[in-house]
């Protein structure tokens, strides 16, 4: 099936870029690597009137250190590229692991960290071909005020099936959102919105330049459980960052990703880490805090009561191999 | 632009072609330039039958990458593997080790482990599993592709496609 009619726009600079965006009518639509967006042109997700190629945007590529010691990860990278990238293998381990969790090499090959960041959320009832979709009426994100995900929700629930954000989350990473009124930086967890039609605080005019990671010597650990191990998206992904050593720290981060509409801080929880350590006294009070902090779930890909002792199991195993780093 | 010329090389011929921006990299390699091989699949990024490898050889998937993107490239796809009527090491090793069923996904089963050797003529069961992981088989599995991979890594000289 051929993509929906569109204007395509392949600017040579990022300046022009955001001309065109300042320019345009509404109705333009980003694009990376386009592994995400032409999947959702061809199921009719999103029929955009222009698509803004920012992939070769010389001004985006690359990673460089800043003179403060934090790491500028170019938006316009490809996943591939950051994966061999020496400086975050060496001082972020876990982050290059999350970035590989995503998706497969063929994938990893053109999609970018922005891409991944930018994600559109996903939904059982939406990400399905336009015919099925049909059989059941649109719902929020595609023209009604109805949700099938849960009955006579206001908002929209989809996921965030993101696997970069929460280790970059964790490692209070900040995104820098450009455009022609100027240049704003943000925490990544800011974002974020617990909307899954409007699901990122990226303005229409704006695009994401640059994830900057700040330098830290805690430790930090990911991981992923999916139904395939080879390329799926997540049933849930946690990062876990922490100070100090062993079995004790004093400062925890804790993230869960694909859950809920946007990541979710687990702080109750970090909290109790802190306060009773890594032990098993510790954890087993951590993990009587997850239901709380997640509130209502939706059933979308998994069920909601697997969900949450899904998000108990995966706070097990990322502090279990916390335990076993020494920094 | 909604329709453009891109100039493309495609297995070392390069070429002029007119295309839509509705089209991708996989509707021009199939439909305008007649090159059969590369299978269109799932066309959702599932399967990875449309795979084809980059100027840098490394393995993409075509059906999720539009065609404007793609203008002053250069691509190999599963016709370009041989030379002159010789078949590349990894499509020998294909034979000589049955890693082939029903065929289907062979092109982008090929293209994926051409891009493992290109990356690596040794290359180690992560890397290989790794490489394939984006490239399903719906007949039997990966094992005879694997020691495909491992076969021509090891005794062929490493070409790069």
């Amino acid at each position: 099936m051929l993509l929906p009619d569109h204007d395509f726009i392949k600017p040579r600079s990022l300046a022009e870029g955001l001309a065109v965006l300042r320019d345009s009518p509404p109705g333009v639509r980003l694009l990376g690597g386009g592994t995400d967006v032409v999947f959702n042109m061809r199921c009719r997700l999103m029929t955009p009137a222009t698509v803004l190629s920012l992939k070769d945007l010389p001004e985006i590529q690359g990673v460089a250190v800043l003179p403060d010691g934090s790491l500028r990860l170019g938006a316009a990278s490809r996943l591939t590229d950051l994966i061999v990238e020496p400086v975050l293998r060496e001082r972020h381990p876990a982050l290059v692991k999350a970035f590989r969790a995503v998706a497969s090499r063929h994938v990893r090959n053109l999609a970018t960290l922005g891409g991944n960041l930018c994600l559109d959320t996903r939904c059982w009832f939406t990400n399905q071909t336009k015919e099925w979709r049909d059989t059941k009426g649109p719902c929020l994100k595609t023209g009604t005020d109805a949700c099938h995900a849960i009955q006579g929700s206001p908002v929209c629930v989809a996921l965030n099936n993101a696997d970069s954000p929460p280790a970059l989350i964790a490692l209070d990473a900040t995104v820098t959102l450009a455009s022609c009124r100027g240049e704003r930086t943000l925490p990544l967890a800011d974002f974020y919105r617990e909307d899954g039609i409007r699901h990122t605080v990226l303005a229409p005019d704006e695009i994401l330049t640059a994830v900057t990671v700040p330098p830290t010597a805690d430790r930090l650990v990911f991981r992923k459980e999916t139904a395939r191990q080879g390329m799926d998206f997540s049933y849930g992904t946690i990062a876990i960052r922490a100070d100090s050593a062993g079995g004790r720290a004093t400062r925890l981060r804790i993230v869960l990703g694909s859950l809920t509409t946007s990541p979710r801080q687990l702080t109750a929880a970090a909290e109790r880490l802190a306060a009773l350590g890594l032990g098993d006294e510790g954890l087993a009070a951590a993990c009587a805090t997850v239901r709380d902090a997640l509130g209502p779930l939706t059933n979308l890909y998994s069920p909601a009561a697997y969900k949450r002792e899904l998000a108990r199991t995966l706070l097990r195993k990322a502090v279990t191999d916390l335990r076993e780093m020494t920094a | 632009m909604k329709k453009g010329f891109i100039t493309l090389t495609v297995n070392g011929d390069t070429c002029e072609v007119v295309v839509s921006s509705r089209h991708t990299l996989l509707d021009v390699l199939r439909g305008k330039l007649q090159l059969m091989g590369t299978k269109e699949g799932c066309t959702t990024g599932s399967c990875g039958v449309c795979t084809v490898n980059n100027g840098r050889g490394e393995a993409v998937l075509s059906c999720l990458t539009p065609a404007l993107e793609w203008d002053g490239q250069a691509i190999t796809t599963v016709e370009g593997l041989e030379h002159n009527g010789e078949l590349a090491p990894i499509q020998q090793a294909f034979i000589d080790y049955h890693a082939v069923q029903c065929g289907f996904c062979t092109p982008g089963v090929l293209m994926s482990a051409q891009a493992i050797l290109n990356a690596t003529p040794a290359p180690t069961e992560d890397d290989i599993n790794d490489g394939l992981a984006g490239v399903i088989c719906r007949c039997t599995g990966h094992i005879k592709v694997k020691e495909a991979i491992r076969h021509a890594g090891e005794f062929a000289p490493r070409r790069k496609a």
